[in-house]
C-alpha cells in the first residue's frame, strides 16, 4: 500500500519518503452508511458534509 | 390493480413492453427516405448529415402503415400520395432536402388530401420516433461520460459513495443502471409517473431495478441455519461452531444482496449466533477432555449429554443456553461421572475461555468478511446491518461483547470497519438501566460507538416501537435496516407483526420544497397540492408492485428459494411472488421539510415553534394518507424519512432552474434530509433531539436522527451516554452520534486529524522519512496503546466535547 520492498532495500531509510500523495482517510456517515473517503461523495452530499455544524458543546448540553 | 388500466390482468408486463415497443417501431418512417426520380430529387440528407439516395418506396411504406393503423388498406392511394410528396419536393428546387423537411411535406400532403386521421397517426409516430431518438442520444452521451470521465469529475459516477465508479465492474454497473432507467422511463413507467420523476416532483428510488426486484430484507439467520441451506451452488450443513455460523451469516447476506437492490440486515444477530457458541463450547469441552486423555466412551457420552441439553431435538433452532449457570451445573454433573470435581471445574473454565476466544475470532472474521467480500459482479461489498443487544443468555452476551470488541479493534491495520452497520437495541429491563443484565454491554456499545461511529442505537420503548414488544421474544422487537428502513406493522397479516423475513418493496420520495415554493404563504393551497402528489406516489407504488408481483419464486433463488422472505417456503419455483410480497412495505418518502417550511413561512422548524407545528402537520398528513391507502388496499403503505444520497442534490438543481436561487431554500447544493434540522443551523444536541423525535412517531417506514459531536468523544464517554439516553427519553426510534473519525494510512493513527497527523507529524499527502516511521513501529497496528486508552477513560465528564 505504501511502499515496495525493493524500494526499501535500495536506499537508506532516511532518504526514503513514505506516504507521498497518500491522503488521510476521513470517515463520515452518509445516509446511515459510513464511507471511508470523502472523494466518493456526490456533489450535493459533499456540500452538505462541508456545512455540518456541531451540536454538542457540553456547556450548552442540558 | 391492472397495470395502467391495460385491461385483462393476464396481460403480462412483458407483453405490455412489446406492445409499447412495437407501436413505436412499426409504421414508422425510418431515418432514410431515399429516392430515384421523378423530376429532380435524387438525394436526401439524413439526420447525421449523411447524403443518401432518395427512395420513394420508403415514403409509400410509411404512409401505408400510418393508414393501416386507421384501418386503411389502399396501396394505390399510398403510392399516389408518395408521388405527390416527391413532386412537391421537386418543385421546391432544393436538391437535397433533409429528412425532417420531407416528413413535414408528408404531413402537409396527407392533410391537404383529406386524410386527417392518417396524418394524425403519422404525426404521432413521428413524435414517438423523435422521443426515442433523443432518448438514445442522451443515453449514448451518458455512456460516453461513464466510459471516459473520471469519477472525480462526474457526479453520476458518485451516485453511491460506497461504489467505486472508476473500477470496471463499478462502471459496468452504471452502464446497466443508466440503460435500464432510460428503458423504463420510455417503455414501462406510466407517462405521468415518468414525467413527474423526470421533472423532479417525485423521485422513484432504484428505478434501474423497477422490473427486477424489491428493496431489502431482514434475514432470520436462526431459521435459515436450521437444517442447513443452499446458496444455489451447493448445500451448506447446519453450522457446528461459532466460526462456521458467523461465516454462514456473511454468506447469507452476500447471497441475498444479489437478489435485491437495497441493503441486507440481520434482526436477531446474537440470537441467531448463540447456538453456534454453544456448539463451539461442547466441542471445546470435548477437546479439553481429549487433552486429558479421557476415555473415548466417556467423551462421547458427555458430548451426547451436552448436545441433548443444548439442542433437545438436535436441530440448531432448538437451542437452549448451556453456558449459563444452570447449563454449566449440568455440564459439571456430567463431567464428574468420569473425572474429579476439581478437574471438571478446570475443564469447564478452559472450555469457556476457549469458546470466548473462538467467538472473538469469529466476529473478527465476520467484520473482515463483510468489508471485503463482493457482490453485484464485484462492484461493491454487500450493504449489511446487524441488530443486537437484548439477548441475555450467556451465549448471546458472548456474541455481543465480542462483536463490539472486534469492532473496537478495527480491521487489519486498525481501520474503522465501514460494514456492517451495528445497531444496538436499547431496551429497559435488558440493556439500558444499570440493573439490567446487558447494561455492561450498553456501556461497551457507547464506548465503541464513540470511537468507531458504530453501533447506532435503536430504542425499543420509543412511542412507535413500544406497542409491539411481547416478553423476551426478539420477533417482536423492532429491528432496523442500517440506513433507517423499518418494517413492523402488518396490515396484510396482523398475526405476523414482526421484522423477520420482511422488508421494503419500493419507495418514492416527494419533493417537499417544490410544493412549498409553488405555494409560498398559501398553506391550504400547499396541502391541496401535496395531496395530489401523494395520490400520484400511491398510484406509482401500486403500479410497480403489480410489476413486482408477477415475478416468480425462481427469480430470487436465495431470497425466495431458501425461504428468507416470510412465507416464501410455501412457494414452488414457478409460483408468482405477488401474494407473499404483501408482507412487504410500499413506502412514501419525503425530503427537505426544512426548505419547504422556509418557503411557506420564511422559517424552518429549528427556528420557530409555528414552523415545527406546520412541519408536524405536513408529515402527519402524509402518514394519515398512507394509513388510509393501506386500509383501502390491504397493503402495507408506510412513510419513510427518505435516506437521500443521489437525491440530495438532484431536486434542488431543478428547483433552482424553476424558481431561481432563494436564500435558505435553493441556494445550497443539497436539500436537507427528510425532517432533519438543517445541518448548517446551530442548535444544541438536546434541542435537535427534542425537535426531531416527534417525527419518528409518524415515519413508520423508517427514520434516523443524528447529533454531530465535536472533538473526541472517547474523552467524555459520560456525555456520549447522556446523548443516547436523551434520545431514548425523548422518543427517538433510531439514532446515532457523528464525530470525525480520521485515519492516517501511513502510520495507522486513528482519531481526529487536523492538518497534521498527531502521531507521525506528516501533512495530508506529504511523505515522511522511513526512519521516522520505523521509530513508530509497534503503534502501527493499534491506534492507541492500553495506557492511552485507560487514561482517556479516566478523564471526567463535563469537559467540552
Amino acid at each position: 500500500m505504501i511502499h515496495c520492498k525493493s524500494e526499501m532495500a535500495a536506499a537508506d531509510a532516511d532518504q526514503i519518503l513514505i506516504g507521498s500523495n497518500v491522503k488521510f482517510e476521513r470517515i463520515r456517515r452518509i445516509t446511515g452508511y459510513l464511507v471511508g473517503t470523502l472523494d466518493r461523495f456526490n456533489n450535493g452530499k459533499a456540500a452538505e458534509e462541508r456545512e455540518r455544524v456541531k451540536h454538542c458543546s457540553m456547556d450548552a448540553w442540558k | 390493480m391492472p397495470l395502467r388500466g391495460a385491461g385483462k390482468q393476464q396481460k403480462t408486463v412483458f407483453e405490455l413492453i412489446i406492445v409499447r415497443f412495437f407501436s413505436v417501431y412499426y409504421g414508422v418512417i425510418e431515418e432514410g427516405i431515399g429516392y430515384m426520380e421523378p423530376a429532380g430529387i435524387r438525394f436526401i440528407k439524413k439526420r447525421d448529415s449523411r447524403v443518401v439516395p432518395f427512395d420513394i418506396t420508403k415514403i409509400d411504406e410509411a404512409i401505408f402503415r400510418a393508414a393501416r393503423t386507421q384501418g386503411g388498406t389502399d396501396r394505390t392511394m399510398s403510392r399516389a400520395l408518395a408521388e405527390q410528396v416527391a413532386s412537391m419536393l421537386a418543385a421546391e428546387r432544393n436538391e437535397t432536402p433533409d429528412v425532417e423537411h420531407v416528413q413535414d411535406v408528408v404531413e402537409k400532403v396527407l392533410i391537404e388530401n383529406g386524410h386527417a386521421r392518417t396524418a394524425k397517426a403519422y404525426i404521432l409516430y413521428r413524435n414517438e420516433r423523435t422521443r426515442v431518438r433523443e432518448m438514445k442520444t442522451r443515453l449514448m452521451n451518458t455512456l460516453r461520460d461513464l466510459s471516459f470521465t473520471d469519477a472525480k469529475d462526474l457526479d453520476l459516477k458518485r451516485e453511491n459513495a460506497n461504489i467505486d465508479g472508476d473500477t470496471p465492474m463499478g462502471t459496468m454497473l452504471r452502464y446497466g443502471s443508466e440503460a435500464a432507467k432510460a428503458f423504463y422511463k420510455n417503455y414501462l413507467l406510466s407517462p405521468e409517473h415518468s414525467r413527474a420523476h423526470e421533472e423532479g416532483d417525485i423521485h422513484i428510488h432504484d428505478l434501474d431495478f423497477l422490473s427486477l426486484t424489491t428493496t431489502c430484507c431482514q434475514i432470520d439467520i436462526k431459521k435459515l441455519f436450521n437444517g442447513g441451506f443452499n446458496t444455489g451452488h451447493g448445500f451448506l450443513r447446519e453450522p457446528n461452531s461459532i466460526q462456521c455460523a458467523s461465516a454462514l451469516a456473511c454468506i447469507a447476506i452476500q447471497s441475498n444482496q444479489n437478489d435485491q437492490h437495497g441493503g441486507q440486515s440481520i434482526p436477531n444477530f446474537e440470537y441467531g449466533l448463540a447456538p453456534g457458541v454453544a456448539r463451539s463450547f461442547i466441542k471445546n469441552i470435548d477437546l479439553a477432555l481429549d487433552m486429558r486423555d479421557a476415555d473415548e466412551d466417556f467423551r462421547s457420552s458427555v458430548k451426547a449429554a451436552l448436545s441433548g441439553f443444548a439442542f433437545p431435538t438436535g436441530e440448531y433452532a432448538s437451542f437452549r443456553s448451556i453456558l449459563g449457570e444452570e447449563g454449566l451445573a449440568f455440564v459439571r454433573s456430567q463431567l464428574v461421572k468420569g473425572i474429579a470435581a476439581e478437574e471438571a471445574d478446570r475443564v469447564v473454565a478452559k472450555a469457556v475461555a476457549r469458546t470466548d476466544k473462538d467467538t472473538y475470532q469469529a466476529m473478527e472474521g465476520l467484520l473482515h468478511n463483510l468489508n471485503t467480500m463482493h457482490s453485484r459482479a464485484g462492484a461493491q461489498v454487500p450493504f449489511s446491518s446487524i441488530n443486537y443487544g437484548t439477548d441475555t443468555s450467556a451465549e448471546g452476551r458472548m456474541v455481543i461483547r465480542n462483536t463490539l470488541l472486534a469492532e473496537d479493534a478495527g480491521l487489519g491495520n486498525g481501520e474503522t470497519p465501514i460494514f456492517p452497520i451495528h445497531i444496538f437495541k436499547v431496551r429497559e429491563g435488558y440493556s439500558f438501566n444499570p440493573e439490567d443484565p446487558n447494561y455492561d454491554l450498553f456501556k461497551l456499545a457507547c464506548r465503541v460507538s464513540a470511537k468507531r461511529l458504530f453501533p447506532n442505537f435503536s430504542f425499543m420503548e420509543a412511542p412507535i416501537n413500544r406497542e409491539y414488544l411481547q416478553g423476551d421474544d426478539p420477533d417482536h422487537e423492532v429491528a432496523y435496516m442500517g440506513c433507517r428502513t423499518r418494517v413492523m406493522a402488518n396490515r396484510y397479516d396482523k398475526s405476523r407483526e414482526t421484522t423477520f423475513g420482511r422488508g421494503n418493496l419500493s419507495f418514492t420520495t416527494i419533493n417537499l420544497p417544490r410544493l412549498g415554493l409553488k405555494h409560498r404563504g398559501d398553506i391550504e393551497g400547499f396541502f391541496e397540492d401535496l395531496n395530489k402528489v401523494i395520490d400520484l406516489v400511491f398510484s406509482q407504488l401500486l403500479e410497480r408492485f403489480e410489476i413486482q408481483s408477477h415475478k416468480r419464486c425462481r427469480n430470487y433463488p436465495f431470497l425466495m428459494g431458501q425461504g428468507i422472505w416470510l412465507d416464501s417456503d410455501n412457494l414452488t419455483s414457478f409460483d408468482e411472488v405477488g401474494e407473499i410480497l404483501k408482507h412487504g412495505t410500499l413506502t412514501t418518502g419525503f425530503i427537505g421539510l426544512a426548505e419547504c417550511l422556509k418557503a411557506l413561512l420564511g422559517v424552518h422548524h429549528g427556528e420557530s415553534a409555528e414552523a415545527q407545528e406546520l412541519g408536524l402537520r405536513i408529515v402527519r398528513t402524509i402518514r394519515e394518507r398512507s394509513d388510509a391507502q393501506g386500509e383501502k388496499t390491504g397493503l402495507n403503505f408506510t412513510v419513510i424519512a427518505t435516506p437521500a444520497e443521489g437525491l440530495a442534490g438532484r431536486f434542488v438543481k431543478y428547483d433552482r432552474k424553476l424558481f431561481g436561487s432563494i436564500p435558505g431554500i435553493t441556494d445550497r447544493d443539497y436539500y436537507t434530509n427528510s425532517f432533519h434540522i438543517p445541518v448548517y443551523f446551530p442548535i444544541t444536541a438536546f434541542n435537535k433531539i427534542r425537535l426531531e423525535a416527534p417525527y419518528h412517531a409518524f415515519t413508520n417506514g423508517g427514520h434516523i436522527s443524528y447529533v454531530e459531536v465535536d472533538g473526541d468523544p472517547l474523552n467524555n464517554l459520560q456525555a456520549f451516554e447522556d446523548i443516547v439516553k436523551a434520545m431514548k427519553e425523548m422518543g427517538i426510534g433510531y439514532g446515532s452520534i457523528n464525530h470525525p473519525v480520521d485515519r492516517d494510512p501511513v502510520c495507522g493513527y486513528t482519531g481526529i486529524i487536523g492538518d497534521v497527523c498527531p502521531r507521525c507529524g506528516r501533512r495530508d499527502g506529504e511523505g515522511i522519512p522511513l526512519s521516522t516511521l520505523k521509530r513508530l513501529k509497534g503503534y502501527v497496528c493499534d491506534s492507541r496503546s492500553s495506557d492511552e486508552r485507560s487514561e482517556s477513560r479516566d478523564k471526567i465528564a463535563n469537559i467540552k466535547l
